[in-house]
C-alpha cells in the first residue's frame, strides 16, 4: 500500500500526454484524424510553442504521426491510449454524477484529474458498477433509491 | 479566411503575446541547461533571443492597449530537464521559433486592412523568418 505512489510512474502517460492525446482526437474528428498545432493549442488553452515542445516526446514515444505540413494524428497506439483515456473518464465522470450526484462541473473537473491515473480493469470494473446501479435491475433502483434518501437526510 | 472582430484581435495578440514570453522562459531555461565552451559561445545568442522575444512581446502589448483593451497573460510553462547539448537547444528553439512564425503569418490575413497593425504583424513574420533561418544554418 505505501508503494502505491509509485505506480503513478509506471502508468503510460502523464496528465499532459494524456490531455494532448485527447485533445489531438478530438481536434482531427472532423479531418480524419488529422489535427493542426494551432487547433490543438486553442483546444488545451496553451500555446502553439508549448503543444510542439510536448508533441516532440509524444512522437518519439510513437504515440503520433506527423505529416509534411505539421499536421499530427494518433498512431494505432496513441488511439488506443485517447480512447482508454476518455473511456476511464466517462466512466467517472458518470459515475460522480449520476450515482454521487456531483454537480456536472465539478464532475468533469475531478474526472480529468483522473482519468489517466485509474488503471483499466478498474475503469471497466466501475463501468459495470455504473451500469448495474443505473439499469433496471429492481434491487439497483432500490439502493439506488435508498442512498438519495440517505443523502436528504 | 475572413477578417476578425476587435475582440478576436485582442484574443490573437494575447495569443501571440503569450508565445513570445513563452520564448522568453524557454530560451531563458535553455540557456541554463547549456555547459562548458558551448554555455561560452551560445551565450550572447541566447541572450540577445531573450532580450528580442521580450521586445516582441512588449510591442504587441502596445498594440493591445492601441485597441483600448489591456494585455492578458496565459503563461503555462513547465521546463525541466538537466545539462543539453548546443545543438538539442537550437533544436528546441527552431521547434518554438517556427511555431511563432506561423502564428504571426495565420494573423496576417486576418489583419488584413488593420491601421498599424497589418504592417506590424508583417515586419514580426519578417523577424521571425529570419529568427528560423538563423538557427536552421547553425544546425547545418
Amino acid at each position: 500500500m505505501t508503494d502505491t505512489w509509485k505506480e503513478f510512474e509506471a502508468n503510460e502517460v502523464t496528465h499532459s500526454v494524456a490531455h494532448h492525446l485527447v485533445a489531438i482526437h478530438e481536434v482531427g474528428r472532423e479531418y480524419g484524424g488529422w489535427a493542426r498545432v494551432s487547433d490543438i493549442a486553442r483546444w488545451l488553452g496553451i500555446t502553439r510553442g508549448s503543444v510542439s515542445i510536448n508533441l516532440r516526446n509524444i512522437k518519439t514515444r510513437g504515440l503520433v504521426i506527423e505529416d509534411e505540413h505539421r499536421q499530427v494524428k494518433l498512431s494505432e497506439e496513441g488511439l488506443k491510449i485517447a480512447q482508454a483515456i476518455m473511456a476511464k473518464k466517462a466512466a467517472v465522470k458518470a459515475f460522480l454524477r449520476d450515482v454521487i450526484n456531483v454537480p456536472e462541473e465539478q464532475a468533469e473537473i475531478d474526472s480529468c484529474k483522473v482519468e489517466h491515473l485509474i488503471s483499466h480493469s478498474t475503469g471497466e470494473n466501475l463501468l459495470r458498477f455504473i451500469t448495474f446501479l443505473t439499469s433496471d435491475n429492481p434491487a439497483a433502483r432500490e439502493a439506488l433509491s435508498q442512498f438519495r434518501k440517505f443523502e436528504d437526510r | 479566411m475572413k477578417p476578425i472582430k476587435h475582440a478576436e484581435i485582442v484574443d490573437e495578440l494575447n495569443r501571440l503575446m503569450a508565445e513570445e514570453m513563452e520564448a522568453f522562459l524557454r530560451y531563458f531555461q535553455l540557456r541554463h541547461r547549456l555547459r562548458g565552451t558551448e554555455r561560452l559561445a551560445a551565450d550572447k545568442f541566447f541572450e540577445t533571443a531573450m532580450q528580442e522575444t521580450l521586445e516582441h512581446a512588449e510591442a504587441i502589448a502596445k498594440h493591445i492597449r492601441i485597441l483600448g483593451e489591456t494585455p492578458r497573460i496565459n503563461v503555462n510553462v513547465e521546463a525541466g530537464g538537466g545539462p543539453l547539448s548546443l545543438k538539442d537547444a537550437l533544436n528546441e528553439a527552431l521547434v518554438f521559433e517556427q511555431q511563432a512564425l506561423e502564428a504571426y503569418r495565420d494573423m496576417l490575413p486576418r489583419v488584413a486592412g488593420e491601421p498599424g497593425l497589418e504592417d506590424f504583424i508583417r515586419k514580426q513574420i519578417a523577424t521571425e523568418t529570419e529568427h528560423v533561418q538563423e538557427i536552421t544554418i547553425l544546425l547545418e
